[in-house]
């Protein structure tokens, strides 16, 4: 089973991360789900796949009544990020899926209809939950050509998707990065091979540094904290990627 | 239970196709019947008076041909229609699967929301499918039998049209061998359709 780790918590307002399943077979890629409170209001950012929906079903449901579920954001349409979609139209039919306009009928195989889908257009769209507004940040090929992070301007938590993402080896269960040059080492071969264009990191390290950020959560590994934030985009800058061999 | 569901409806996939291969040779042969009574009528034509009789059941042959295709492409939309029902039941299986896991994993308010989650839709649905399934097999029984009685009829038309090629004067040696190719086509109607029963036993 994950473990819910609370990451921020102020007045009501609420960011729970998904993670680390020790009964997860090696042949799943590990994957961080987080969960936004607002209130009696929460969203389920990039919500999984299928074969990890009750690890994230159970360790969600300590902390928040799953039923009140009704918003997911997906970053992209792979399926370790969303395919455990028709899963939860189970327990909520009426369930929204916000996610970039290019996936909107191709994730349905995933399960859903034309109600289903909520789609952000190009340019990135406010998410509410809550009396909280989220904001959708553009990070298109970065790995997906319809691709977006979650910015939270009141915790000042940025939610990266693939962006930021280590492959760490077994045992290595930490929440936060530790010791970032260490890390970092398990970051490089994935961003080499798996984001795909110059410009596009570009122009997101551009975005990205314009905003207050305390800590990045990527989809897979730890989260980044403080100055360790302004240090990947630095070296995220000066990566060259879009490379077969790392 | 859910490994028992993948398996039966894993059986029964297996039985769809097998089905549908069937139905696909019934077809083809169906195709050549009709081809064949073209022949034939053709034939009856340049037989002139001698195979007037004949060239009434090469008719009638050749309508039974495109009731056969018919019946075998209503036959076919009912197979597609079962796919459709078994791939939901599996669907239902894998759902069951995972849902179960995670019943094991949660405690608490995550427990007893699967709990009451499997007792009321979950269950009722897996068995609606079931009753989906048994009825679209007794209807897929029913149109097999309707088609044996079509290919009977068949079976009559062509020895009768055996019978009819012995009066046939000169041309009668050409008739018995266009008669007695309806016959052994039919033939093998016969046994595809004695197999389609058997898959549906």
């Amino acid at each position: 089973m994950k473990t819910a780790r609370v990451i921020y918590e102020e007045s009501g307002h609420k960011w729970i991360a998904l993670v680390r399943d020790p009964n997860r077979p090696e042949y799943l890629i590990d994957t961080n789900e987080y969960m936004v409170i607002d209130g009696d209001d929460a969203i389920l950012l990039d919500p999984g796949g299928n074969e990890i929906f009750p690890a994230v079903f159970s360790a969600l449901s300590a902390e928040f009544d799953p039923r009140k579920i009704n918003k997911l954001f997906a970053s992209h349409q792979d399926p370790d990020v969303i395919s455990s979609l028709s899963l939860w139209l189970e327990f909520n039919p009426q369930i929204k899926c916000h996610i970039s306009w290019l996936w909107t009928s191709f994730v349905p195989h995933f399960g859903g209809n034309q109600d289903t889908f909520i789609p952000i257009p190009d340019g990135g769209a406010d998410l509410m939950v809550g009396g909280q507004r989220l904001q959708t940040i553009p990070a298109h090929y970065l790995h997906s050509s319809g691709n977006f992070h979650v910015y939270d301007p009141k915790a000042k938590i940025l939610f990266s998707g693939d962006v930021g993402a280590a492959l760490l080896p077994p045992g290595d269960e930490s929440l936060f990065v530790e010791d970032f040059d260490r890390h970092i080492r398990h970051a490089e071969g994935f961003h080499r091979r798996w984001m795909g264009s110059e410009r596009a990191k570009r122009d997101w390290c551009n975005r990205v540094s314009q905003l207050d950020i305390q800590m990045m959560c990527p989809q897979h590994g730890s989260i980044y904290r403080g100055e360790q934030v302004r240090r990947f985009i630095d070296w995220f800058a000066q990566l060259e990627v879009g490379l077969v061999k790392g | 239970m859910a490994a028992v569901v993948t398996q039966d409806t894993g059986r029964e996939l297996r039985r769809i196709v097998r089905i549908n291969e069937e139905i696909k040779s019934v077809v083809a042969t169906a195709f050549k019947i009709n081809l064949m009574a073209m022949n034939a009528i053709f034939l009856a034509k340049r037989a002139g008076q001698t195979a007037l009789g004949f060239g009434v059941l090469s008719n009638e042959l050749r309508r039974f041909a495109m009731d056969l295709q018919k019946q075998m492409t209503a036959l076919r939309e009912m197979t597609y229609g079962s796919v459709a029902t078994v791939t939901a039941l599996v669907k239902q299986a894998r759902l069951n699967r995972v849902l179960e896991r995670a019943r094991k994993e949660s405690s608490g308010l995550g427990r007893s929301i699967i709990d009451e989650f499997m007792r009321s839709r979950h269950g009722q649905a897996y068995a609606r499918h079931r009753e989906q399934i048994a009825a679209l097999n007794r209807r897929l029984s029913q149109m097999i039998a309707d088609t044996a009685q079509l290919v009977e009829l068949g079976s009559v038309l062509a020895r009768s049209a055996k019978i009819e090629a012995a009066y046939g004067g000169p041309f009668s040696t050409s008739l018995m061998q266009v008669s007695s190719d309806f016959e052994r086509t039919i033939g093998e109607i016969q046994r595809s359709l004695e197999s389609l029963t058997k898959q549906q036993d």
